[in-house]
């Protein structure tokens, strides 16, 4: 009679058994390494760009007191529109009375360094609150850039005294600027603003979903539900992914060529950005949904077209919601890489200075990452933290932006 | 092979030579047969023997299987289901089908059975649809079980709720035929035993196809009953006869368990 050997009470098994717990253990903690890996290098970003770019939201300014009853300037009455009333102050005089309290004040050496811009922001305040001119108000006005970098402690030699006697005498000192978020591109850093920016990239991101949305849901939708399984779709297909593959420069060449060929007035503008980019994201949207409308099961159709439902029913009502999360997840990774798409911009001409927001899809306009790198690019010491500063109201949009798609794909998730 | 059972009714549907491909491959080989308002008819046959594939030619699911090619002619009341300007809706709606896995819609309850009345019309406003759902799922004897719990999702119920809920939602179109394709075969035996309940309650006001491999469910539930072999009808006759003493060598084999 043969011993019966039991194979799974070896001392090779439990030999082999080891290993196998070893192996597993190893590649658990290769991958925690590679997760916190990727956090340490996600917070190094977070914390460098927010201790660089908090700066960026700060303004230094003077604080001016001026007595505009000693004055007599007056808002003109019946005038429609700010533009008008800052020019009628502008031919009063306002530019010399802001220069002259200041230099009473604080002496003219100081005076001399208030922001070129300095007495248009005293006319916002005018136009925003009429009564102060029949008052005496302190105002605070920008002071210039060599004025700012002094009080940050570099700049030029000369005037980093002037800039600690102001400081302590407590004129000069930088506070939050709110006028970051709604101002405009300017050559002085001291005076520029992201919202420009920012709008130009909202209405081109609006044209992009606008047209790559549609066109990429139904494409995935026909060629899933609809087209014959035949050469001809393969080759779409192909096209399709390779589509989803070329550089993005080669699509800003494309909407050069194609767009302002067409459209040789719209340079600039952000209809024109949104169909390049659109160009763009629709094979990401198509593949990503394509993905999704498979992953819907057949049993689900089969349901509905047993009881009677036309295929577009089937479509509509079934296949759609259902895949609904995964298109939006799709969408929102193409919408991402648009939103901080910047070559194929700078083909078709976004990276012009553009000093006033963008009124509609056909004005000039430029877009957060364009002008991230347009900024980059400034010799001035100011543009260093309003370039972080842009960088954090880039990533802030990107955020909201994936926190919407997370939100709607929770909410049309459905288990089955 | 033409099977005729004396009937006294004009049968419901006529399937005659009908053979179903798969590209080349031949699944079911001319087969013809009768199907009885009055009656529940039972497909019986080893795995692969082409039934379900036969059933599903009856409301022509095979469409949707771009490879599948059926020839022959299938009527519903004497109209031939595959000419040319068959309106599909329309006949899967009078030819309703359950399916093996329960599949319900992701949806509530309540919607999963006012789907189909709704894309037909058939219901006038809220009222008329709540009293169609009601009726729909009393049929399939679910309502006490989820009359409290309408708007939960059909996907939450137990497996064999899950089935039922799928027969009330292709009873609340009013077809006038039901196919069933294996539609216990997913459940336990307490489970299916409440489908075979209901699969009698409706006879007589449909009629039914059920595929099985259960030969004991077919036994049961069904008047008559067709055997399949490799994709040929081999015998059809009441189940009484089939089960107690078929004609054909093949059919006594599956029955008793030789081979299947």
């Amino acid at each position: 009679m043969s011993e019966h050997v039991n194979l799974t009470r070896t001392a090779a098994f439990e030999k082999r058994l080891k290993r196998r717990y070893a192996a597993e253990r190893i590649f658990r903690r290769a991958g925690l390494a590679a997760i916190l890996f990727s956090i340490a290098v996600l917070l190094f970003l977070l914390v460098t760009m927010t201790a660089n770019g908090i700066g960026g939201f700060k303004r230094v300014t003077l604080s001016v007191p001026i007595d505009f009853t000693e004055v007599g300037l007056a808002l003109p009455q019946g005038m429609e529109g700010q533009g008008m009333a800052i020019r009628s102050l502008e031919s009063q005089g306002l530019e010399e009375v802001v220069s002259f309290y200041a230099g009473q004040a604080m002496g003219e050496d100081a005076a001399a360094q208030l922001s070129a811009d300095a007495w248009r922001v005293a006319a916002d305040h005018i136009v925003e609150d009429p009564s102060i001119l029949r008052r005496r108000v302190e105002l605070d006005l920008p002071a210039s850039e060599d004025l700012s970098a002094a009080y940050a402690g570099d700049g030029q030699a000369a005037l980093q005294p002037l800039a600690r006697r102001l400081a302590e005498q407590g004129f000069l000192s930088d506070s939050f600027d709110p006028g970051f978020l709604s101002r405009s591109d300017a050559t002085d850093s001291q005076a520029v603003g992201i919202w420009g920016a920012l709008k130009g990239s909202i209405l081109t991101m609006l044209v992009t979903l606008a047209l790559a949305f549609p066109i990429g849901v139904l494409a995935a939708l026909y060629l899933e539900e609809y087209a014959p399984r035949n050469r001809w779709t393969d080759l779409i297909e192909v096209s399709i992914n390779n589509l989803a593959a070329v550089p993005s420069i080669i699509f800003g060449l494309l909407g050069l060529a194609v767009f302002l060929g067409a459209f040789p007035y719209l340079r600039s503008a952000p209809i024109i950005g949104g169909m390049t980019l659109a160009l763009m994201t629709m094979p990401v949207i198509v593949i990503s949904g394509r993905n999704a409308i498979k992953a819907v099961p057949p049993s689900i159709r089969d349901g509905a077209l047993a009881i009677g439902a036309s295929p577009v029913q089937v479509v509509f009502h079934h296949v759609l919601p259902l895949a609904l999360p995964g298109i939006l997840t799709g969408t929102i990774i193409g919408m991402a890489r648009a939103l901080g798409e910047t070559a194929p911009l700078l083909m078709i001409g976004m990276r012009a200075f553009v000093a006033t927001p963008p009124d509609g899809f056909t004005a000039p306009a430029t877009v957060l990452p364009v002008q991230i790198f347009l900024w980059s690019d400034e010799i001035d010491r100011g543009f260093v933290e309003r370039t972080s500063a842009a960088i954090i109201v880039l990533l802030l949009f990107l955020l909201v932006m994936n926190g919407l798609a997370i939100y709607l794909r929770n909410r049309f998730e459905k288990t089955w | 092979m033409v099977t005729d059972l004396p009937s006294n009714a004009e049968p419901k549907m006529r399937a005659r030579d009908v053979s179903v491909f798969y590209g080349d491959k031949k699944a079911v080989d001319s087969v013809s047969i009768d199907i009885q308002t009055e009656y529940v008819t039972a497909f019986i046959g080893p795995s692969g023997c082409g039934k379900s594939t036969f059933l599903r030619a009856f409301n022509r699911m095979n469409d949707t299987i771009g490879s599948a090619r059926v020839e022959g002619c299938i009527e519903l009341d004497g109209e031939d289901i595959y000419k040319s300007g068959m309106d599909v809706v329309q006949l899967r709606a009078r030819v309703g089908m359950v399916f093996q896995k329960p599949n319900p819609f992701p949806k509530s309850i309540y919607e999963n059975v006012a789907y189909g009345p709704r894309i037909h019309g058939f219901a006038e406003g809220k009222a008329d649809l709540d009293a169609v759902v009601e009726r729909s799922l009393r049929r399939a004897g679910l309502w006490d079980e989820v009359k409290d719990r309408l708007t939960d999702s059909g996907t939450a119920l137990s497996g064999g709720q899950q089935q039922r809920l799928c027969i009330a939602r292709a009873i609340a179109v009013e077809p006038e035929v039901i196919l069933m394709d294996e539609p216990a075969s997913a459940l336990d035996p307490i489970a299916t035993a409440k489908i075979e309940e209901l699969i009698d309650e409706l006879r007589g006001r449909y009629a039914i196809i059920i595929v099985t491999h259960s030969m004991q469910q077919a036994a049961r539930v069904s008047q008559r009953t067709a055997f399949f072999h490799l994709g040929h009808l081999v015998e059809y006759g009441e189940t009484s006869q089939i089960f107690t003493m078929p004609r054909e060598e093949r059919t006594k084999d599956y029955i008793t368990g030789r081979y299947g």
